[in-house]
């Protein structure tokens, strides 16, 4: 027999450390449960969609780098350009489109790590956050030493990438793939096979297949539940059609399959990487495009599969130098209101657990 | 007690694989760089400071005045003025607000001549926002014959 309690209602954030951003909690607890959440956003709300309409189409492109999910740059540049190239008929040469493939993918391996680290860290494993950040900083520096940026990167241009790979680039991407599997066995040593980690991740913050696909979620919190999707195959851009790779589906729904699904996702990318690495063809780089586009009047909607999940744009042209209209549609956001569901009767510790499994970016989910 | 046995088991076992990877990372080389002290090298491509490089021969600036860079700026942080007319154009003013520079590499990507360039220089902080408003003396100053940050490692 229970003793009634008065409800405490509890700001998380937006300044607390494990929110992973400046995201707003209002956690409603009896004790040490808790009965309800509701995520507050806004706090780094940039108006991309209204400043694109003010600037040119390549113009946009770097400030989808920043303005949106900042982890996964490219992934961005690639959802906007996707849409421009969709709308204007652009071609790429099959070059810059394995040169794109390739790209992505370690971009995803670079955001997963980010992911993995502060996940650990707030977990309470602060090792595995330097190995983690270790094995990006090596990312970062082959995305240094071929477009010159480090986190923004404006790589991707309509019909092509700005510049070819430097000499040697392959092979010292090829050694990182090498370091990196025998790296990913040793985060499974550390991680997978802790029964503190067990405790602290297996049935909790479980999200049901049901509530997943109600709620729209996508990317690897939709896979971990159950729901086999992702545009890379479903709808297949780039050059993601002629790669073999297998999309990880998990059914538990809890923090630890979201945890192997990314895990997964990591060695397949190491493994497409590889194929583009043997399969990249010599070539154009980019197509005759000029600098200030004109795309015909028309609206297009195109969907990427970027590290968090289905990245969609919608983009409206008047005939103009500048679109009419961009709507983004932001895997994050999607997944953020999830949130509720999975936290609701677990313990305020669970709630840092289940709000870092998501892997949200706050720049993505305000835009 | 089987079961608490079995966990116990489990747990030195977490740990001491735990200790091993640990050791393990004991005996490979350092990745940290001691930063103000050591810097990194950074790569031909690098993202930068902008600079304005002279021609070495006649020293008079590289750049035509076309005002190309100006136009495809996304945060419109170049500003242009020149003189004279036609061919005799000279350059008055070349300002760029480094402060409102995102760093993206259009107007490198645009120029015609090469004027306009990145040098691979990381350290751009000053105490003052004003120090940030690069003239064409400034720009021609971070254009050296050798890159100004040249790192000891990597």
């Amino acid at each position: 027999m229970a003793l009634r309690t008065e409800e405490l209602i509890l700001n998380m954030g937006p300044q607390h450390p494990s929110t992973h951003g400046v995201l707003r909690m209002v956690v409603t607890l009896e004790g040490e449960n808790v009965v309800d959440v509701q995520p507050d956003i806004g706090y780094l709300h940039s108006s991309v969609e209204k400043m694109m309409e003010y600037r040119t189409y390549i113009q946009s492109i770097s400030l989808a780098d920043r303005g949106m999910d900042y982890l996964a740059a490219l992934a961005n540049e690639m959802a906007l350009l996707r849409a421009v190239e969709t709308l204007g008929k652009i071609e790429t040469p099959t070059r810059a489109q394995w040169l794109r493939t390739m790209f992505l993918e370690f971009q995803r391996i670079a955001s997963h790590l980010v992911w993995l680290g502060t996940w650990g860290i707030d977990i309470g494993a602060t090792t595995v956050f330097l190995w983690c950040f270790r094995e990006r900083e090596k990312v970062i520096d082959l995305f240094e030493k071929s477009t010159g940026g480090r986190l923004h990167y404006v790589y991707f241009r309509p019909g092509g990438v700005y510049e070819d790979i430097p000499d040697g680039w392959l092979q010292q991407a090829l050694a990182f793939c090498d370091d990196f599997e025998q790296r990913l066995v040793e985060y499974d040593e550390l991680l997978t096979a802790n029964p503190i980690f067990e405790v602290r991740t297996k049935g909790i913050g479980v999200l049901p297949r049901a509530t997943a696909t109600n709620l729209g979620a996508s990317g690897p919190v939709a896979r971990a539940s159950g729901v086999a999707f992702d545009v890379r195959k479903a709808f297949p851009y780039e050059k993601y059609a002629e790669v073999e790779f297998d999309i990880p589906v998990r059914e538990e729904g809890d923090c630890f399959a979201r945890y192997m699904v990314r895990m997964e996702e990591m060695r397949q990318s190491v493994r497409i990487v590889r194929q583009c690495v043997e399969k990249l063809p010599p070539g154009e780089i980019r197509a005759k495009v000029p600098i200030t586009l004109r795309l015909p009047k028309g609206e297009v909607y195109t969907r990427t599969e970027s590290p968090r999940g289905d990245l969609g744009v919608y983009l409206v042209s008047d005939g103009g130098e500048t679109p009419y209209r961009v709507k983004i549609r932001a895997p994050a956001f999607s997944n953020l209101f999830a949130l509720s569901e999975m936290m609701r009767g677990w313990k305020v510790a669970d709630v840092i657990a289940i709000l870092g499994s998501i892997d949200i970016v706050l720049a993505d989910v305000d835009r | 007690m089987r079961a608490t046995l079995h966990r116990i088991g489990r747990g030195i076992q977490a740990l001491a694989t735990g200790l091993r990877l640990t050791f393990t990372m004991l005996l490979r080389p350092k990745n940290t760089v001691m930063y103000p002290i050591k810097k990194v090298d950074v790569s031909p491509r690098w993202h930068g400071l902008l600079a304005l490089p002279v021609d070495p021969e006649t020293g008079n600036d590289l750049c035509i005045i076309c005002f190309q860079c100006e136009r495809v700026c996304p945060s419109r942080c170049i500003h242009i003025e020149a003189t004279g007319k036609a061919k005799e154009r000279v350059l008055t003013r070349f300002d760029i607000e480094m402060d409102k520079c995102q760093y993206c590499g259009l107007c490198v990507e645009v120029c015609p001549t090469e004027a306009i360039v990145f040098v691979p220089h990381y350290e751009a902080s000053t105490y003052n926002r004003n120090n940030l408003n690069y003239d064409l003396a400034d720009l021609h100053r971070a254009a050296p014959k050798e890159p100004i940050a040249r790192g000891v490692i990597r």
